[in-house]
Formats: structure tokens, sequence, C-alpha cells
């Protein structure tokens, strides 16, 4: 089976700086890949190219098999490839229903009578979020009511329903507490299963290690290690995430100092 | 526009199992007062009443049919720039150069005229594309530059507020453009701009009826079409808005540019009906189109707001500058009154804006 | 670099991209620019195209610049003494795009035409600007120079300064009383009192019982003045009303509520000349039946007179005020000439009726009445 989204040696510089440099990683549909790595790795870089927000400088990013370079969030949705961002999915003050449709508005009539086609709006939000097991008493609410967690499900609810093959996931989990956390990756799973390639960003080992399939490690902006689900275990997942060797130096140092 | 995938819902999740029928039916039957509860322009309403019952109590003349043509004239003149800055501000943005760009607008209308000897509807047609492109001036240098708002058409003021006593000047000699009163077409554009129409004792001016079709516009586009939704977006969170693919740059260049229209409309108006401009009136108005829109119940941050409170905003502002004349208080006070109306009218639309959130 | 620190911004940090290796010649964000570079130059291109478009398209066979010119006659004239080129600086209290003291400098600039003299202006309505004003005057040396006292206090000393390095100065418009004692040659205009005054005797002489000032600009001195001193001489009642002079509709509609709010009201008297129109519409839309007289004049002014819409205007003669000025100014280093012997010399105050209006059409619309 070959992959959704493949990047191969990409690479990316602000001027001379080095954002990003020869990382590689594979989605399939129906799996989870995770990229870890600690503040400054180059996560965000990573998912900006994904997404289409930045273009890479060097290497290839395949989406079926074919080289493409993405020139606005707009030409990667148009390629399958929906991103939720952890804080700029939605807009606060604008209803459920609007947040939902928000730059893809269904519209009903012509010309100059061209209008929203308010109904379906509100009745397809309700009944999406539904079968994502949201029941909002209110879609006219304003999304900035909603708890985080909620309003990461009604981001990936709308990716799904505009007809994403791959969910790009950037931190979903770093702002909720624990319960919301549990609720937020049964979502992502729940996309998984339905055939959904996802990309999850974070840098907890623990809910990686919970749901994902593929792991790839970032460091200064290079790629630290890549491993497949059975290569790796959660307690050396999380050495890696923690410094790994470095650490091990840091508390030999502080061991002789004390 | 089908889902491509569905998913089932996840087993064992938490929170209230959907109530299938019954949930369904609470949301088609959203009672009438809580919607009302959760429209912007709610408080303002309750003030526009409280300033009205006001005046009509403290001012003898205040109620009458022909008082009352007087007050929506006065209202009118503010509302119609009051709509699009609505908008603007909703989209997150300002405009400063609003009250010269009225003027502005009205003597390229006015000069082109008299200058070119032309019917004065070519003139009119040509403010139009000049008006316009002072608004695309705004939003192109703004999305362009991602200056505040604040700073960019802070320049413009004081460029166009200069350009017009230049141009003024050099063009006419004078301060203020030569009378158009007798040149071709300007009877037929008058009737457009400046006519007033009788019924029974009010009388009401054509401003009015361009003021009621730009708040129905207005209304219409923001909350039934696409635009209306990107507008809301742009103000509201304008990273989240481009993140999903909408037209961040175009949305607000469109505003700048709807600002200009209605400042066209005004222009003309200003023109028609008295003949000549000065050129440096306008100077100061555009704090009363900013003012009338808060009052109105728009964020000063962008993202929430209405045209229809736009329009109650401008109606309160209209009865408060013409209350204090039909009241006859002391002259040498009326921007104190007038000050402190505005005030009040503001605080108790919070207020109730409060009150109606908490109920919510 | 910014592009790391505001990765949403896509122009600028698209901008960082161009600098980048190995991404040359691939559509990207920074097309985006050139794009809506491209959009601006159209819209310009356009608007061009609509502009001439729209000249060459009607014509009015009626009024405008053709019918001005046709109507036009010359009223320059080249320089007419063989005196040396000096300088006379006016430095007045007027604030921007005021038709007044427009007048003011059209008769200053024709009497320096006439003497050869570099005439320069400058204005500010702050008393402290205004005397940087003056003293900036001084320091370019000018030959003479001509000042408002509006505000006296503000202007002594920097008048002080001007007499004492041997300039000639020549206060004009406001400050009579004080002229003199600053070491200015001559006065020359008319107290706005003084004006204030005629058009108080004016009102008596016409029976109005109830009349109404107009101030279109809070706080002027000059024109709490003029309606002080109409208030003064008027036997009737006089009530002052603000209105907000950069904002006619607002002129109208206040004007308007005014007078639908006290029927008694039977005259109302505009500080300026542009307000006198609004108030004509304001009087019609109110249905009342008061007159519409004015401080000043202007072309349409004059035509309202003519037509019998307005009144009485009470003139003051700006012209004359920036001619004279000048033209005494040239007289005294000409001839060491004074006029006035140490009284002031009134320009004013001028009622105009409708008797008046047919002969002053020509000036007004010129600009010089």
């Amino acid at each position: 089976m070959s992959a959704l989204v493949k990047l191969t040696d990409v690479s990316k510089y602000y001027g001379n700086i080095k954002a990003l440099e020869a990382v590689s990683l594979e989605v399939h549909a129906g799996e989870i890949t995770c990229v870890l790595g600690d503040n400054g790795a180059g996560k965000s870089t990573l998912i900006k190219i994904i997404s289409g927000l930045h273009q890479h400088d060097a290497g290839t990013y395949e989406v079926d098999g074919e080289p493409v370079r993405h020139s606005s969030p707009r030409e990667a949705l148009d390629h399958g490839i929906a991103t939720v961002y952890q804080d700029l999915a939605v807009v606060p003050l604008m209803p459920v229903w609007r947040n939902f449709f928000l730059g893809s508005e269904p519209t009903k009539g012509r010309g100059p009578l061209r209008r929203l086609d308010v109904r379906t709006m509100r009745e397809t939000t309700r009944s999406e979020l539904l079968r994502m097991g949201i029941d909002l008493r209110d879609v006219d609410q304003p999304i900035g009511t909603l708890s985080g967690g909620e309003r990461q499900c009604v981001a990936i609810a709308r990716a799904v329903y505009f007809g994403a093959k791959v969910l790009v996931l950037d931190e979903p989990t770093a702002a909720l507490g624990v319960k919301q956390s549990g609720v937020v990756l049964k979502y992502v799973a729940a996309a998984r299963d339905a055939g959904l390639g996802v990309v999850l960003i974070t840098h907890n080992p623990h809910h990686a290690f919970l749901v994902g399939d593929r792991f790839v490690l970032l460091k200064r902006g290079a790629m630290a290690g890549s491993y497949a689900k059975t290569g790796i275990t959660l307690e050396e997942l999380t050495r890696q995430m923690a410094g790994g060797s470095e650490l091990e130096q840091l508390s030999h140092e502080l061991a002789r100092e004390g | 526009m089908t889902p491509a995938t569905t998913l089932e819902k996840p087993a064992g999740q938490d929170g209230p199992d959907p109530g299938g029928k019954a949930a369904d039916d609470r949301l088609v039957h959203r009672s009438l007062a809580r919607r009302l509860m959760g429209r912007p322009e709610l408080g303002s309403v309750v003030g526009a009443a409280a300033v009205f019952i006001f005046f009509s109590v403290a001012a003898d003349s205040f109620l009458q049919w022909s008082s009352f043509g007087t007050v929506l004239y006065a209202a009118s003149t503010i509302g119609i720039m009051a709509v699009p800055v609505a908008l603007l501000m909703i989209g997150g943005e300002f405009d400063l150069s609003t009250g010269v760009m009225v003027t502005s607008s009205a003597l390229v209308s006015s000069m082109f005229s008299y200058q070119m000897t032309a019917n004065v509807w070519a003139g009119v047609a040509v403010s139009l594309v000049v008006t316009l492109a002072i608004g695309f001036f705004n939003g192109f240098l703004l999305t362009r530059t991602k200056l505040p708002s604040f700073i960019i058409t802070l320049g413009t003021f004081l460029m166009l507020t200069g350009l017009n006593l230049g141009f003024t000047k050099l063009i006419s000699g004078t301060v203020s453009t030569k009378s158009i009163a007798d040149m071709e077409g300007f009877d037929s554009a008058r009737v457009l701009f400046a006519s007033h129409l009788t019924i029974g004792d009010i009388d009401l001016k054509v401003t009015i009826l361009w003021w009621a079709a730009l708040v129905a516009v207005a209304t219409w586009v923001l909350l039934r079409t696409r635009a209306g939704n990107w507008i809301f977006a742009v103000g509201g969170g304008a990273d989240a808005a481009r993140a999903v693919g909408v037209p961040v740059s175009r949305t607000k260049i469109g505003l700048y540019m709807a600002v200009a229209f209605c400042a066209w409309i005004s222009g003309q108006h200003l023109l028609f009906s008295f003949d000549v401009v000065q050129s440096g009136e306008g100077v100061g108005n555009e704090f009363l189109y900013i003012i009338a829109a808060v009052i109105g119940g728009c964020l000063m941050t962008g993202g929430y707001g209405s045209a229809i409170g736009s329009a109650v905003g401008a109606f309160i502002f209209g009865m408060t500058s013409k209350g204090i004349v039909y009241a006859q208080w002391n002259p040498d006070w009326f921007k104190f009154f007038l000050g402190a109306m505005l005030l009040l009218a503001t605080l108790l639309n919070a207020w109730v804006r409060k009150r109606a959130e908490a109920t919510a | 670099m910014t592009a790391a620190t505001f990765p949403l911004t896509d122009t600028w940090a698209a901008g960082a991209d161009h600098r980048a290796p190995g991404g040359t010649g691939i559509r990207r964000e920074g097309q985006g620019f050139v794009a809506m570079a491209k959009t601006g130059t159209r819209a310009i291109g356009a608007l061009l195209a609509a502009v001439l478009g729209a000249s060459l398209a009607g014509c009015s066979s009626t009024g405008g610049k053709r019918a001005e010119e046709r109507a036009a006659q010359s009223a320059g004239g080249g320089s007419g003494v063989d005196t040396p080129k000096w300088t006379v600086a006016m430095v007045t209290h007027s604030g921007a795009g005021d038709t007044f003291w427009d007048i003011v400098q059209n008769g200053a600039k024709q009497a320096a035409r006439k003497d050869n003299i570099k005439f320069v202006y400058s204005s500010s309505n702050q008393a402290n600007e205004q005397a940087q004003l003056v003293q900036a005057a001084i320091d370019q040396h000018v030959d003479g120079l001509v000042v408002t006292l509006a505000k006296p206090d503000a202007m002594k000393d920097v008048v002080a300064k001007a007499v004492k390095a041997g300039i000639p100065v020549i206060t004009i418009n406001s400050g009579s009383d004080q002229s003199k004692a600053f070491g200015a040659l001559s006065h020359i205009g008319q107290d706005e009192k003084i004006a204030g005054q005629a058009v108080g005797d004016e009102l008596d002489k016409r029976g109005k019982k109830h009349a109404i000032c107009v101030l279109h600009e809070q706080g002027n001195v000059g024109h709490e003045d003029r309606c002080a001193g109409a208030k003064e001489t008027f036997a009737g009642t006089m009530d002052n009303l603000n209105v907000d002079g950069t904002n006619m509709p607002d002129v109208q509609s206040t004007i308007q509520a005014k007078l639908q709010a006290d029927k008694s009201i039977d005259a109302v008297v505009t500080l300026g000349a542009p307000f006198a129109a609004t108030a004509v519409k304001a009087k019609q839309q109110a249905s009342s039946s008061a007159e519409v007289d004015t401080f000043d004049l202007n072309a349409q002014v004059a035509t309202a007179l003519a037509a019998g819409t307005i009144g009485f205007a009470v003139d003051q003669q700006p012209y004359l005020q920036g001619y004279e000025a000048v033209d005494l100014l040239w007289l005294y280093r000409y001839n060491a000439d004074v006029l006035g012997g140490g009284k002031p010399v009134l320009t004013g105050p001028q009622i105009l009726t409708q008797k008046d209006a047919a002969a002053l059409a020509k000036y007004t619309e010129r600009g010089t009445r």
C-alpha cells in the first residue's frame, strides 16, 4: 500500500538558518504517524510545509505518489490534506455552525440572491457533531464557549466532513487536561478507523504511544529517529524525548557535583 | 458536498447520549426571546428608547412629525457612513479617513464637472471611481504592509485633508468649489442624492431611503452571504480564517471599498444639497461614524456587531444632538450634554448586553 | 528573521524565501505580492480610462468652467513700480480653508503684484504657533510684516521683537485697540464687535424681535465677539446656537431643529458666508418665515441677496484689508507714508442688501469680495 503523504529529505531554510533538515516521513491510510520533538525541534515548520503555509527548499513532498508544492492552505486542502491547529482552529466569537463551514460555505440561489444555505449549514453541523458524539445544546452558541477539547473535535469533524484524506493535528492535547485529552485521542483514533491518514504532532510520548503506528523524532530541525510501533517501547520513546543520552550525561554531571 | 468518510461514534465516549429526535426539536425551537437576547444591537435599542422617552419629556417640540423628519435626516447623514464603518469594525479594522473622504468625493465630483464643463453625471461617475480607488488604496496598503489600520488611515486622513484644500485652491482659486447648480444634469442628480418628499407633516430626505437601503443590504450580506461569514471571520480571528481558506486580504480590501462607496453617496449628497463644497469640511466626522457603530454594539476589537446596530447608534446620535436643541438648553454646554448622553447610552447598552448574556 | 516570528504573515514571510537557496523560479506566496501589484496597476489603468471616458462623455452646455471663461476678464496686470523686490510676510490666526482669509490673501497678492513685492502667507489658529510663525518671518529678515492680533497677549512680545528688528508692522482685522501700543504703523480692518453691532442695528431697523446667532466654530474668539456685538445693539432677544462647521448636514439639521423648537424666531444670523445658504435650506425645511442674514460675503450669498432669500450681509471687505496692508508697507518703504494718523483705518462694516447684489456678483465670483 503506497503512502498518502510521503516526505523525503525535506529541508527548510529561513535565510541562513536551517529550520528543518532532511526530514522524511510517511503517512498511510488508516494509520497514525506521530511527530515528536521538544520546543524548537522543527515540528511547527514541518506542519506548515505539509499544510501549505510554507514551502520546502529541498527534498520531495509527494501526495499519492505525485510530487507537490502547495502555495496555500487552500491548495493543500484541495489535495485532501486538512490541518487542525491547536490555537487557530476556530474563530471564537462566531457560532459553531458558521465556524464549521468557514471558508467552504454552501450557498443557494443565483446572482445577487446567492445566499448561505443556513438551514443545511445548521443541520449538517449538528448531525456531523452528533456523529462524533458531541451533543451541542445550541449550534448558535459562539464556539469560544465550548471547551478546548470540544473545539478540537469540531475542527476534526469539519476536516473529516470536507473529505480530508490526511488529517494533520498540531498538538491537539497540549492545552488540555487528562480527561479532555482522552476524549480528543478517541476522536483521533476514530478518524484513523474511518480510513484517514493522521499526522499527530505532539511532545507527549504517552499520548503518542497510545495511538501511534509510526514515530518520527525531531531534534533541532533534524531527524533523531524513525520507528514503527513494533520497533520501540514507550520507555525508549520517553527516554529519547526527555533528551536521551544528553539527559544521562547531565545526570552524571549533576551527580559528581552533588 | 458530501462527507467522504463517515465516522462511527467512538466507543465508550463520555458526555450525554444524544437524545435523537428530542434534541433536534431543541434546535428548531429556539425561542424568539433567546434569539433577541443574542443580538448585538439589543442594548442600543433599549438605549434609543430611553433617549427617545427622555427628550419626549424634556423637549416640547421633540414630539412632532416635522421634528421627527429633522432627527431622521441628522441620523441618516451619520448612518449612511456608520453602516460600512460598522462592517469594517466587525472585520477588525478602523478607518480614520472617512470624514474627509466624503468631502474629497464631493470635491472631485464638483470640480470635474465644472472644470470640464461636463454634464454633472460625468463628475458623479468620476468621483465614484476616484473614491473607490482611495478605498482600495487604504485596503491594499493595509493588507500588504500589515501595519495597523489606525496608522494607515491616519496617514490617508491627513493626506486627503491636504489634497482637498490644495487641489481646491489650485483649481478653483478659492477654498470652496464654484456652484454647479446651473449645469446640465444637476437637477436629476439632485433628485437621486438630495431630494425630499413630504408625507403629511413629515418631511423625509432621500438620504433616509439610502440609509435604510444600505442597512438592509449590509444586514443581508453580513448574515446571509459567504462574504458576511468572512467579514466576521477576518475580524474575529484572521489567522484561523486564513488557515481554512478565507481570502483575508480580499475581504479587507472589499470592506475598505464599501466604506469608499458610502463616502461617495454621502459626498454626492453634500454636493447636491449645498451646491458648493467647502474644502475644509468633514474633519472629525470619522469619529461620529465610529461612535455610532460602537453604540450599536460593534466590538472595538472586531468580530462582533451588526449593521442594524449602527443604524440605531446613528439614530441615538441624531436624537441626542437635535434633542438638545429642541430642549433649548444653553448652547455653551451642548458638547458636554452630547458627550454625557452618548456615554449614558453606551453604558446602558453594555449593561443590557451583560444582563442578556447572563440569562442566555 | 521575521519569517520565523510571524509565520502567518504571508507576504513578508515569503520575502524571506527569496533569499533562500534552491527555491528560485518556483511558484510561491511571494508572487501574491506581484499579483496584487498588478491588480493595483490594472485598477489605476481602469481609473484613468474611466476618467477619460467620462470627460469625453456628456458635456454641459450650461455653467461650468467654459461659462466662466466666456465671461472672464483679466484682473491681473504686471508690476507698475521700479522699486527693488521686497518681501512682505502675512501671519494670520486663520484656520485652514477659511473663505474669508482666502479673500484677504487675494487682495494682498494683487497689491504685491502691483508693487513688485514677494508675498508670503502663513497662518495658525493656535496663538503660540502664530507667534512662532511671526518669529520665523523675523528670522528671514522680511521687509514688512502684516499680522492679526486675535489673541493680543500671545502676540505682544513677538511683535515688539519685529519692531525692534526694524521691520515695519501693520496689523489687520483684529486688534485695533492694541495695534498702536505694540508699535504697529497702522491698523487696517474692523473689529468683530463693531461688525456685530452693525448687525444688531440692522436687525432693529428691520423690526426683528427674536434672532439666533449661529456659531460654526465653538470657542472662536472672533465669532463670540460678533455675536456679542450684535446682542449689544439688538433690541430683541438673541440666542446663540452652536453647530459643527465641518459637517454641513449637521449645520442644516441643527438650525432646522432650533427653528422647529421655537417658532418665534424671525431672524437667523450666520457668522460665515458658506453657512448662510445652508441656513436658508434649513429655514425652508422647517417652514419658518425667519429672515437669514450673514456676516461676510461669497458668490452664493451674493446670488441669494439678489434673489431675496438672504436679507442682508455685513461685509468688512477682506480684500481691502489684505490689499491695503501690503500697499501701505510699500508706501512706507518707498515714501515713509503712514495712514490713519494713529487711529484704526476701518474697512467696514458695510451692510449689503438686495440692491447691492447685482454689482457684487462679478466680484464674489472671482473671489475678491
